[in-house]
Protein backbone atom coordinates (compact mmCIF):
# COMPACT_ATOMS: atom_id res chain seq x y z
CA UNK A 1 0.00 0.00 0.00
CA UNK A 2 1.22 3.61 -0.46
CA UNK A 3 0.41 6.83 1.85
CA UNK A 4 -0.28 9.88 -0.27
CA UNK A 5 1.26 13.17 -0.30
CA UNK A 6 -2.14 13.88 1.61
CA UNK A 7 -1.71 11.12 4.06
CA UNK A 8 2.23 12.28 4.57
CA UNK A 9 0.85 15.54 5.30
CA UNK A 10 -1.77 14.46 8.00
CA UNK A 11 1.22 12.00 9.74
CA UNK A 12 3.22 15.39 10.10
CA UNK A 13 0.47 17.18 11.03
CA UNK A 14 -0.54 15.25 13.76
CA UNK A 15 3.63 13.81 14.81
CA UNK A 16 3.72 17.48 15.47
CA UNK A 17 0.89 17.84 18.34
CA UNK A 18 1.75 14.17 19.92
CA UNK A 19 5.17 14.93 19.32
CA UNK A 20 5.23 18.83 21.37
CA UNK A 21 3.05 16.36 24.18
CA UNK A 22 5.45 13.99 24.21
CA UNK A 23 8.07 16.95 25.04
CA UNK A 24 5.45 18.57 27.50
CA UNK A 25 4.00 14.91 28.91
CA UNK A 26 0.66 16.35 29.38
CA UNK A 27 -2.14 14.64 27.85
CA UNK A 28 -0.57 11.14 27.38
CA UNK A 29 -1.05 11.12 23.36
CA UNK A 30 2.48 10.43 22.75
CA UNK A 31 2.27 6.71 23.77
CA UNK A 32 2.39 4.24 20.97
CA UNK A 33 -0.86 3.10 21.05
CA UNK A 34 -2.66 6.42 20.87
CA UNK A 35 0.14 7.17 18.09
CA UNK A 36 -0.32 4.12 16.13
CA UNK A 37 -4.24 4.24 16.47
CA UNK A 38 -3.86 7.84 15.20
CA UNK A 39 -1.68 6.79 12.32
CA UNK A 40 -4.37 3.65 11.51
CA UNK A 41 -7.23 6.46 11.12
CA UNK A 42 -5.13 8.70 8.33
CA UNK A 43 -3.79 5.84 6.82
CA UNK A 44 -7.60 4.30 6.92
CA UNK A 45 -6.65 1.13 8.76
CA UNK A 46 -7.66 1.74 12.25
CA UNK A 47 -7.47 -2.29 12.58
CA UNK A 48 -3.99 -2.31 11.30
CA UNK A 49 -3.37 0.70 13.91
CA UNK A 50 -4.79 -0.91 16.93
CA UNK A 51 -2.90 -4.31 16.88
CA UNK A 52 0.57 -2.80 15.77
CA UNK A 53 0.13 -0.19 18.91
CA UNK A 54 -0.89 -2.48 21.64
CA UNK A 55 2.70 -4.61 20.70
CA UNK A 56 4.75 -1.54 20.63
CA UNK A 57 3.10 -0.28 23.34
CA UNK A 58 3.79 -3.24 25.99
CA UNK A 59 7.61 -3.04 24.51
CA UNK A 60 7.69 0.63 25.51
CA UNK A 61 5.57 0.64 28.65
CA UNK A 62 9.40 0.40 30.56
CA UNK A 63 11.16 2.62 28.69
CA UNK A 64 9.59 5.73 30.02
CA UNK A 65 11.68 9.32 30.91
CA UNK A 66 11.40 8.99 34.10
CA UNK A 67 14.18 11.24 36.61
CA UNK A 68 15.34 12.72 33.11
CA UNK A 69 16.70 10.60 31.02
CA UNK A 70 15.53 10.25 27.11
CA UNK A 71 14.40 6.67 26.64
CA UNK A 72 13.67 5.35 22.45
CA UNK A 73 11.09 7.63 21.30
CA UNK A 74 7.51 6.54 21.43
CA UNK A 75 6.36 8.43 18.72
CA UNK A 76 8.45 7.52 16.12
CA UNK A 77 7.77 3.64 17.29
CA UNK A 78 3.83 3.93 17.00
CA UNK A 79 4.12 6.72 13.80
CA UNK A 80 6.72 4.11 11.80
CA UNK A 81 5.48 0.71 13.26
CA UNK A 82 1.82 1.42 11.93
CA UNK A 83 3.65 2.82 8.43
CA UNK A 84 5.50 -0.50 8.11
CA UNK A 85 3.26 -2.38 8.63
CA UNK A 86 0.73 -0.94 6.22
CA UNK A 87 3.22 0.02 2.99
CA UNK A 88 4.92 -3.58 3.55
CA UNK A 89 2.22 -5.72 4.77
CA UNK A 90 4.93 -7.02 7.40
CA UNK A 91 2.81 -8.53 10.97
CA UNK A 92 2.38 -6.31 13.65
CA UNK A 93 5.64 -8.46 15.49
CA UNK A 94 8.04 -7.78 11.98
CA UNK A 95 6.93 -3.93 12.62
CA UNK A 96 8.25 -3.39 15.54
CA UNK A 97 11.47 -5.02 14.86
CA UNK A 98 11.56 -2.58 11.94
CA UNK A 99 10.50 0.49 13.94
CA UNK A 100 13.08 0.41 16.25
CA UNK A 101 16.16 2.11 14.57
CA UNK A 102 13.02 5.18 13.84
CA UNK A 103 12.54 5.41 17.37
CA UNK A 104 16.34 5.57 18.69
CA UNK A 105 16.81 8.14 15.42
CA UNK A 106 14.59 10.20 17.29
CA UNK A 107 15.41 9.62 20.76
CA UNK A 108 19.55 10.92 19.50
CA UNK A 109 17.56 14.07 18.30
CA UNK A 110 15.74 14.71 21.32
CA UNK A 111 18.71 13.90 23.37
CA UNK A 112 20.57 16.51 20.72
CA UNK A 113 17.98 19.35 21.67
CA UNK A 114 18.17 18.40 25.67
CA UNK A 115 21.79 19.67 24.93
CA UNK A 116 21.08 22.58 22.83
CA UNK A 117 18.36 24.06 24.92
CA UNK A 118 20.97 24.62 27.81
CA UNK A 119 22.07 27.62 25.90
CA UNK A 120 18.81 29.66 26.12
CA UNK A 121 19.50 29.65 29.99
CA UNK A 122 22.10 32.33 29.95
CA UNK A 123 19.29 34.36 28.17
CA UNK A 124 16.68 33.24 30.57
CA UNK A 125 18.78 34.07 33.92
CA UNK A 126 18.96 37.78 32.03
CA UNK A 127 15.31 37.94 31.43
CA UNK A 128 14.38 36.75 35.40
CA UNK A 129 17.06 39.45 36.65
CA UNK A 130 15.05 42.10 34.63
CA UNK A 131 11.51 40.74 35.62
CA UNK A 132 10.88 40.41 32.07
CA UNK A 133 8.19 37.82 31.60
CA UNK A 134 7.41 38.43 27.92
CA UNK A 135 11.37 37.21 27.36
CA UNK A 136 10.68 33.67 29.45
CA UNK A 137 7.92 33.30 27.06
CA UNK A 138 9.21 34.11 24.36
CA UNK A 139 12.43 31.56 24.82
CA UNK A 140 9.50 28.67 25.93
CA UNK A 141 7.41 29.23 22.45
CA UNK A 142 10.85 28.98 20.75
CA UNK A 143 11.78 25.95 22.12
CA UNK A 144 8.53 23.93 21.88
CA UNK A 145 8.48 25.66 18.10
CA UNK A 146 11.35 24.09 16.98
CA UNK A 147 10.34 20.73 19.04
CA UNK A 148 7.17 20.68 17.18
CA UNK A 149 8.73 21.51 13.57
CA UNK A 150 11.08 19.12 13.82
CA UNK A 151 8.69 16.13 14.59
CA UNK A 152 6.73 16.99 11.60
CA UNK A 153 9.98 17.12 9.60
CA UNK A 154 10.86 13.76 10.69
CA UNK A 155 7.77 11.97 10.05
CA UNK A 156 6.87 13.73 6.81
CA UNK A 157 10.21 12.58 5.63
CA UNK A 158 10.37 9.17 7.47
CA UNK A 159 6.65 8.30 6.42
CA UNK A 160 6.23 9.80 3.01
CA UNK A 161 9.56 10.84 1.24
CA UNK A 162 11.10 7.29 2.05
CA UNK A 163 8.40 5.00 1.66
CA UNK A 164 10.09 3.28 -1.97
CA UNK A 165 13.22 2.42 -0.64
CA UNK A 166 12.00 1.13 2.82
CA UNK A 167 9.17 -0.86 1.10
CA UNK A 168 12.34 -2.31 -1.73
CA UNK A 169 14.10 -2.93 1.78
CA UNK A 170 11.95 -4.92 3.51
CA UNK A 171 10.72 -6.68 0.37
CA UNK A 172 14.11 -8.04 0.02
CA UNK A 173 14.56 -9.17 3.51
CA UNK A 174 14.78 -12.80 3.71
CA UNK A 175 12.24 -14.83 5.30
CA UNK A 176 14.83 -15.92 7.90
CA UNK A 177 15.14 -12.35 9.08
CA UNK A 178 11.56 -11.00 8.72
CA UNK A 179 10.62 -14.07 10.65
CA UNK A 180 13.58 -13.69 13.48
CA UNK A 181 12.53 -9.97 13.67
CA UNK A 182 8.45 -11.40 14.71
CA UNK A 183 10.29 -13.38 17.26
CA UNK A 184 12.38 -10.14 18.53
CA UNK A 185 9.15 -8.65 18.83
CA UNK A 186 7.56 -11.34 21.13
CA UNK A 187 10.72 -10.99 23.18
CA UNK A 188 11.31 -7.47 23.25
CA UNK A 189 8.69 -6.43 26.16
CA UNK A 190 11.07 -8.20 28.35
CA UNK A 191 13.50 -5.47 27.95
CA UNK A 192 10.45 -2.54 29.05
CA UNK A 193 9.49 -5.25 32.02
CA UNK A 194 13.07 -5.42 33.00
CA UNK A 195 13.71 -1.74 33.25
CA UNK A 196 10.68 -1.37 35.35
CA UNK A 197 12.00 -3.99 37.61
CA UNK A 198 15.06 -2.65 37.76
CA UNK A 199 13.70 0.69 39.21
CA UNK A 200 10.92 -0.47 41.37
CA UNK A 201 12.31 -4.53 42.38
CA UNK A 202 13.02 -4.84 46.30
CA UNK A 203 13.53 -8.50 47.72
CA UNK A 204 10.20 -7.45 49.78
CA UNK A 205 8.61 -7.45 46.70
CA UNK A 206 8.92 -10.55 45.25
CA UNK A 207 5.80 -12.55 46.46
CA UNK A 208 4.25 -9.73 44.46
CA UNK A 209 5.86 -10.25 40.93
CA UNK A 210 4.94 -13.64 41.77
CA UNK A 211 1.91 -13.51 42.40
CA UNK A 212 0.95 -11.32 39.37
CA UNK A 213 2.41 -14.10 37.09
CA UNK A 214 0.95 -17.27 38.76
CA UNK A 215 -2.84 -15.59 38.24
CA UNK A 216 -2.06 -14.95 34.59
CA UNK A 217 -0.61 -17.76 33.79
CA UNK A 218 -3.59 -19.99 35.07
CA UNK A 219 -6.88 -18.34 35.47
CA UNK A 220 -8.06 -17.10 32.38
CA UNK A 221 -9.07 -13.31 32.09
CA UNK A 222 -10.32 -11.19 29.39
CA UNK A 223 -8.03 -8.48 30.18
CA UNK A 224 -6.01 -7.12 33.25
CA UNK A 225 -7.94 -5.33 35.34
CA UNK A 226 -8.47 -8.37 38.02
CA UNK A 227 -4.59 -8.30 38.40
CA UNK A 228 -4.82 -4.72 39.08
CA UNK A 229 -7.57 -5.09 41.92
CA UNK A 230 -5.74 -7.52 43.04
CA UNK A 231 -2.57 -5.52 43.43
CA UNK A 232 -4.72 -3.32 44.84
CA UNK A 233 -5.87 -5.77 47.64
CA UNK A 234 -1.98 -6.38 48.38
CA UNK A 235 -0.81 -2.35 48.22
CA UNK A 236 -3.90 -1.90 50.95
CA UNK A 237 -2.69 -5.01 53.41
CA UNK A 238 0.53 -3.40 53.23
CA UNK A 239 -0.67 0.15 53.61
CA UNK A 240 -2.37 -0.76 57.55
CA UNK A 241 -0.10 -3.23 58.11
CA UNK A 242 2.61 -0.48 58.07
CA UNK A 243 0.32 1.67 59.97
CA UNK A 244 -0.11 -0.29 62.73
CA UNK A 245 3.21 -1.16 62.77
CA UNK A 246 4.08 2.25 63.76
CA UNK A 247 1.75 3.13 66.14
CA UNK A 248 2.70 -0.23 68.31
CA UNK A 249 6.13 1.70 67.80
CA UNK A 250 5.39 4.68 69.00
CA UNK A 251 3.03 3.17 71.67
CA UNK A 252 6.08 1.24 72.64
CA UNK A 253 8.17 4.26 72.58
CA UNK A 254 5.60 6.23 74.89
CA UNK A 255 5.11 3.53 77.64
CA UNK A 256 9.00 3.02 77.64
CA UNK A 257 9.82 6.99 78.55
CA UNK A 258 7.23 7.14 80.84
CA UNK A 259 8.77 4.20 82.91
CA UNK A 260 12.34 5.45 82.11
CA UNK A 261 12.10 9.59 82.97
CA UNK A 262 9.41 8.76 86.27
CA UNK A 263 10.23 5.83 87.18
CA UNK A 264 6.39 5.81 88.61
CA UNK A 265 5.37 1.80 89.39
CA UNK A 266 1.82 3.01 88.53
CA UNK A 267 2.68 3.33 84.86
CA UNK A 268 3.57 0.30 82.72
CA UNK A 269 3.60 -3.51 84.49
CA UNK B 1 -0.74 44.84 48.62
CA UNK B 2 -4.17 46.14 47.35
CA UNK B 3 -7.36 43.81 47.20
CA UNK B 4 -7.24 43.95 43.45
CA UNK B 5 -3.81 41.63 43.73
CA UNK B 6 -5.36 39.20 45.58
CA UNK B 7 -5.24 35.16 44.13
CA UNK B 8 -8.12 34.37 43.22
CA UNK B 9 -9.64 30.20 42.62
CA UNK B 10 -9.93 31.17 38.85
CA UNK B 11 -5.92 32.44 39.03
CA UNK B 12 -4.88 28.80 40.69
CA UNK B 13 -7.15 26.81 38.27
CA UNK B 14 -5.08 28.77 35.54
CA UNK B 15 -1.58 27.73 37.14
CA UNK B 16 -2.51 24.46 37.35
CA UNK B 17 -3.55 24.38 33.45
CA UNK B 18 -0.17 26.20 32.53
CA UNK B 19 1.84 24.01 34.68
CA UNK B 20 1.59 21.71 31.59
CA UNK B 21 4.22 24.01 30.15
CA UNK B 22 6.22 22.42 32.95
CA UNK B 23 9.11 21.10 30.36
CA UNK B 24 8.58 23.70 27.90
CA UNK B 25 12.09 24.26 27.42
CA UNK B 26 13.46 21.62 29.02
CA UNK B 27 17.29 21.12 29.18
CA UNK B 28 19.76 19.60 30.52
CA UNK B 29 21.14 22.19 32.51
CA UNK B 30 18.39 23.80 34.24
CA UNK B 31 16.09 20.55 33.50
CA UNK B 32 12.85 22.26 33.59
CA UNK B 33 13.44 25.43 35.55
CA UNK B 34 12.52 27.91 32.57
CA UNK B 35 8.95 26.32 32.02
CA UNK B 36 8.34 26.31 35.60
CA UNK B 37 9.07 29.95 35.51
CA UNK B 38 6.97 30.77 32.26
CA UNK B 39 4.07 28.59 34.26
CA UNK B 40 4.09 30.54 37.00
CA UNK B 41 4.53 34.32 35.45
CA UNK B 42 1.19 35.73 35.34
CA UNK B 43 0.17 35.00 39.45
CA UNK B 44 3.61 36.17 40.40
CA UNK B 45 2.99 39.31 38.31
CA UNK B 46 -0.72 39.95 39.93
CA UNK B 47 1.00 39.32 43.14
CA UNK B 48 3.75 41.79 42.63
CA UNK B 49 2.05 44.54 40.16
CA UNK B 50 4.53 47.28 39.26
CA UNK B 51 7.06 46.04 41.72
CA UNK B 52 9.23 44.54 39.64
CA UNK B 53 12.41 44.45 42.05
CA UNK B 54 10.07 41.72 43.85
CA UNK B 55 8.99 40.20 40.63
CA UNK B 56 12.46 39.46 39.32
CA UNK B 57 13.54 38.01 42.89
CA UNK B 58 10.63 35.65 42.29
CA UNK B 59 11.65 34.56 38.85
CA UNK B 60 15.47 34.50 39.47
CA UNK B 61 14.56 31.75 42.23
CA UNK B 62 12.42 29.97 39.57
CA UNK B 63 15.17 29.80 37.48
CA UNK B 64 17.08 27.49 39.65
CA UNK B 65 17.51 23.80 38.56
CA UNK B 66 14.49 21.87 39.13
CA UNK B 67 13.45 18.59 38.00
CA UNK B 68 10.02 17.33 39.42
CA UNK B 69 7.29 15.13 38.21
CA UNK B 70 5.32 17.05 35.83
CA UNK B 71 1.62 15.81 36.51
CA UNK B 72 2.12 16.76 40.22
CA UNK B 73 4.31 20.14 39.87
CA UNK B 74 1.02 21.68 40.01
CA UNK B 75 0.90 21.14 44.09
CA UNK B 76 4.64 22.60 44.31
CA UNK B 77 3.04 25.31 42.64
CA UNK B 78 0.19 26.42 44.51
CA UNK B 79 2.10 25.85 47.60
CA UNK B 80 5.13 28.89 46.78
CA UNK B 81 2.00 30.74 45.64
CA UNK B 82 0.84 30.33 49.01
CA UNK B 83 4.07 31.84 50.58
CA UNK B 84 4.79 34.59 48.11
CA UNK B 85 1.25 35.64 48.64
CA UNK B 86 1.48 35.53 52.57
CA UNK B 87 4.73 37.68 51.94
CA UNK B 88 7.22 35.35 52.99
CA UNK B 89 11.20 35.70 52.65
CA UNK B 90 12.79 34.56 49.93
CA UNK B 91 15.14 32.01 51.33
CA UNK B 92 11.75 30.53 52.63
CA UNK B 93 10.32 30.11 48.82
CA UNK B 94 13.34 28.99 47.71
CA UNK B 95 14.23 26.41 50.88
CA UNK B 96 10.70 25.01 50.41
CA UNK B 97 10.92 24.57 46.33
CA UNK B 98 14.60 22.80 47.03
CA UNK B 99 13.21 20.54 49.59
CA UNK B 100 9.76 19.16 48.08
CA UNK B 101 10.54 19.09 44.27
CA UNK B 102 13.05 15.55 44.68
CA UNK B 103 10.27 13.93 46.80
CA UNK B 104 7.30 15.00 44.84
CA UNK B 105 9.12 13.39 41.93
CA UNK B 106 9.66 10.30 43.91
CA UNK B 107 6.43 9.60 44.23
CA UNK B 108 5.16 10.98 41.08
CA UNK B 109 7.31 8.63 39.22
CA UNK B 110 6.38 5.59 41.19
CA UNK B 111 2.71 6.47 40.81
CA UNK B 112 2.35 7.81 37.35
CA UNK B 113 5.28 6.39 35.46
CA UNK B 114 5.67 2.66 37.20
CA UNK B 115 2.30 2.44 38.45
CA UNK B 116 -0.69 3.44 36.36
CA UNK B 117 1.00 3.50 33.05
CA UNK B 118 2.00 -0.58 33.20
CA UNK B 119 -1.87 -1.00 34.55
CA UNK B 120 -3.63 1.13 32.22
CA UNK B 121 -1.38 0.20 29.34
CA UNK B 122 -2.15 -3.91 29.96
CA UNK B 123 -5.71 -3.32 30.19
CA UNK B 124 -6.27 -1.04 26.92
CA UNK B 125 -3.62 -3.23 25.04
CA UNK B 126 -5.66 -5.97 25.94
CA UNK B 127 -8.64 -4.55 24.27
CA UNK B 128 -6.62 -3.08 21.11
CA UNK B 129 -5.02 -5.94 20.27
CA UNK B 130 -8.27 -7.89 19.66
CA UNK B 131 -9.03 -5.13 17.42
CA UNK B 132 -11.50 -3.00 19.38
CA UNK B 133 -11.03 0.94 19.92
CA UNK B 134 -11.92 0.95 23.31
CA UNK B 135 -8.61 -0.05 24.31
CA UNK B 136 -6.86 3.69 22.93
CA UNK B 137 -9.98 5.15 24.08
CA UNK B 138 -10.09 3.87 27.75
CA UNK B 139 -6.02 5.04 27.75
CA UNK B 140 -7.03 8.61 26.61
CA UNK B 141 -10.17 8.80 29.29
CA UNK B 142 -7.66 7.73 32.11
CA UNK B 143 -4.83 10.46 31.07
CA UNK B 144 -7.20 13.19 30.41
CA UNK B 145 -8.43 12.89 34.15
CA UNK B 146 -5.16 12.14 35.17
CA UNK B 147 -4.52 15.92 33.59
CA UNK B 148 -7.52 17.65 34.85
CA UNK B 149 -6.12 16.44 38.32
CA UNK B 150 -3.29 18.77 38.09
CA UNK B 151 -5.71 21.45 38.66
CA UNK B 152 -6.99 19.62 42.19
CA UNK B 153 -3.07 19.50 43.20
CA UNK B 154 -2.89 22.97 42.78
CA UNK B 155 -5.53 24.21 44.64
CA UNK B 156 -4.90 21.51 47.18
CA UNK B 157 -0.83 22.55 47.42
CA UNK B 158 -2.35 26.80 47.75
CA UNK B 159 -5.21 25.48 50.39
CA UNK B 160 -2.61 23.73 52.52
CA UNK B 161 0.17 26.00 52.31
CA UNK B 162 2.90 25.17 54.62
CA UNK B 163 0.92 22.96 56.07
CA UNK B 164 1.73 20.42 53.33
CA UNK B 165 5.08 19.90 54.06
CA UNK B 166 5.23 17.57 56.85
CA UNK B 167 2.29 15.44 54.75
CA UNK B 168 4.72 14.98 51.49
CA UNK B 169 7.66 14.42 53.49
CA UNK B 170 6.11 12.11 56.03
CA UNK B 171 3.97 9.83 53.31
CA UNK B 172 6.43 10.02 50.37
CA UNK B 173 7.60 6.16 51.16
CA UNK B 174 4.39 4.69 52.65
CA UNK B 175 2.46 5.96 49.29
CA UNK B 176 5.50 5.19 46.59
CA UNK B 177 6.03 1.91 48.42
CA UNK B 178 1.85 0.67 48.18
CA UNK B 179 2.21 1.75 44.43
CA UNK B 180 5.12 -0.53 43.70
CA UNK B 181 3.23 -2.95 45.24
CA UNK B 182 0.22 -2.27 42.93
CA UNK B 183 2.81 -1.60 40.57
CA UNK B 184 4.82 -5.10 40.72
CA UNK B 185 1.77 -7.00 40.72
CA UNK B 186 0.39 -5.86 37.68
CA UNK B 187 4.14 -6.42 36.15
CA UNK B 188 3.82 -10.18 37.02
CA UNK B 189 0.83 -10.59 35.02
CA UNK B 190 2.44 -8.72 32.24
CA UNK B 191 5.27 -10.96 31.46
CA UNK B 192 3.01 -13.92 31.41
CA UNK B 193 0.85 -12.35 28.95
CA UNK B 194 2.73 -10.37 26.87
CA UNK B 195 6.35 -11.58 26.53
CA UNK B 196 6.52 -14.91 24.00
CA UNK B 197 8.01 -16.98 22.74
CA UNK B 198 7.86 -20.14 21.05
CA UNK B 199 10.37 -23.15 20.74
CA UNK B 200 9.72 -25.14 17.41
CA UNK B 201 11.76 -28.34 17.59
CA UNK B 202 10.65 -32.09 18.28
CA UNK B 203 12.61 -34.33 20.39
CA UNK B 204 12.81 -37.97 19.80
CA UNK B 205 12.87 -39.81 23.27
CA UNK B 206 13.68 -43.47 23.38
CA UNK B 207 11.06 -45.72 22.01
CA UNK B 208 10.55 -43.50 19.05
CA UNK B 209 8.21 -40.91 20.67
CA UNK B 210 8.25 -38.07 19.37
CA UNK B 211 7.86 -34.94 22.00
CA UNK B 212 7.58 -31.22 21.02
CA UNK B 213 9.21 -29.31 23.32
CA UNK B 214 6.97 -26.47 23.87
CA UNK B 215 3.33 -27.31 23.57
CA UNK B 216 4.26 -31.01 24.83
CA UNK B 217 6.47 -30.42 27.62
CA UNK B 218 6.84 -26.26 28.60
CA UNK B 219 3.13 -25.64 28.22
CA UNK B 220 2.18 -28.39 30.41
CA UNK B 221 4.64 -28.59 33.65
CA UNK B 222 4.94 -24.29 33.40
CA UNK B 223 3.64 -22.52 30.71
CA UNK B 224 5.29 -18.68 30.40
CA UNK B 225 8.15 -20.26 32.34
CA UNK B 226 11.10 -19.13 29.21
CA UNK B 227 9.05 -15.38 28.56
CA UNK B 228 9.67 -15.18 33.12
CA UNK B 229 13.38 -16.55 32.81
CA UNK B 230 14.04 -13.83 29.86
CA UNK B 231 12.76 -11.00 31.94
CA UNK B 232 14.68 -11.76 34.75
CA UNK B 233 17.53 -12.00 32.49
CA UNK B 234 17.35 -8.73 31.55
CA UNK B 235 16.59 -7.08 34.86
CA UNK B 236 19.84 -8.40 35.74
CA UNK B 237 21.69 -7.53 32.98
CA UNK B 238 20.21 -3.54 33.24
CA UNK B 239 21.17 -4.14 37.02
CA UNK B 240 24.74 -4.97 35.86
CA UNK B 241 24.63 -1.20 34.07
CA UNK B 242 24.30 -3.42 30.13
CA UNK B 243 22.46 -0.57 27.62
CA UNK B 244 18.64 -1.33 27.06
CA UNK B 245 20.00 -0.66 23.36
CA UNK B 246 22.33 -3.48 24.06
CA UNK B 247 19.54 -5.70 25.12
CA UNK B 248 16.91 -4.51 22.21
CA UNK B 249 19.80 -5.32 19.58
CA UNK B 250 20.78 -8.85 21.06
CA UNK B 251 17.84 -9.80 21.56
CA UNK B 252 16.70 -9.11 17.49
CA UNK B 253 20.26 -10.71 16.53
CA UNK B 254 19.61 -13.72 18.70
CA UNK B 255 16.35 -14.32 17.33
CA UNK B 256 17.11 -13.99 13.86
CA UNK B 257 19.72 -16.41 14.61
CA UNK B 258 17.71 -18.78 16.35
CA UNK B 259 15.29 -18.59 13.53
CA UNK B 260 18.26 -19.73 11.27
CA UNK B 261 19.22 -22.66 13.18
CA UNK B 262 15.16 -23.52 13.23
CA UNK B 263 14.91 -23.03 17.18
CA UNK B 264 11.64 -20.35 17.45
Amino acid sequence: MEITLMQGLLLALMSIIVGLDFFLEAFFVFRPLMVSTFTGLILGNVELGLKVGALIELAFAGLTPAGGTQPPNPVMAGLMGTVLAYTTGCTPEAALGLCLPFSFLGQYVILFYYSAFSFFMGKADTYAENGDTKGIRRINLTTMFIISVTYGVLAFLCAYVAQEPMQAFVKWLPAVITHGLEVAGGILPAVGFGMLLRVMMKAKYIPYLIAGFLMACFIEMPNLLPVALLGAVFALIDFFGSKQRKQEIEEALNNANLNGNGGDSDVGI
Amino acid sequence: MSASNKVTSRDITVLGIRSSFLQASFNYERMQSCGFTWAMCPILEKIYGDDKKQLAGAMVDNMEFINTHPNLVGFLMGLMISLEEGGATREAVKGLKLALFGPIAGIGDAIFWFTILPIVAGISCSFASQGSILGPIIFFTVYLAIWILRIVWTHLGYRLGTKSIDIITENSDTIANSATILGITVIGALIATYVSVTLLPVITVDGGIEVAVQTEFFDRIFPNLIPMCITLLCFYLLKKKVSPIVLIVGIIVLSILGAWIGLV
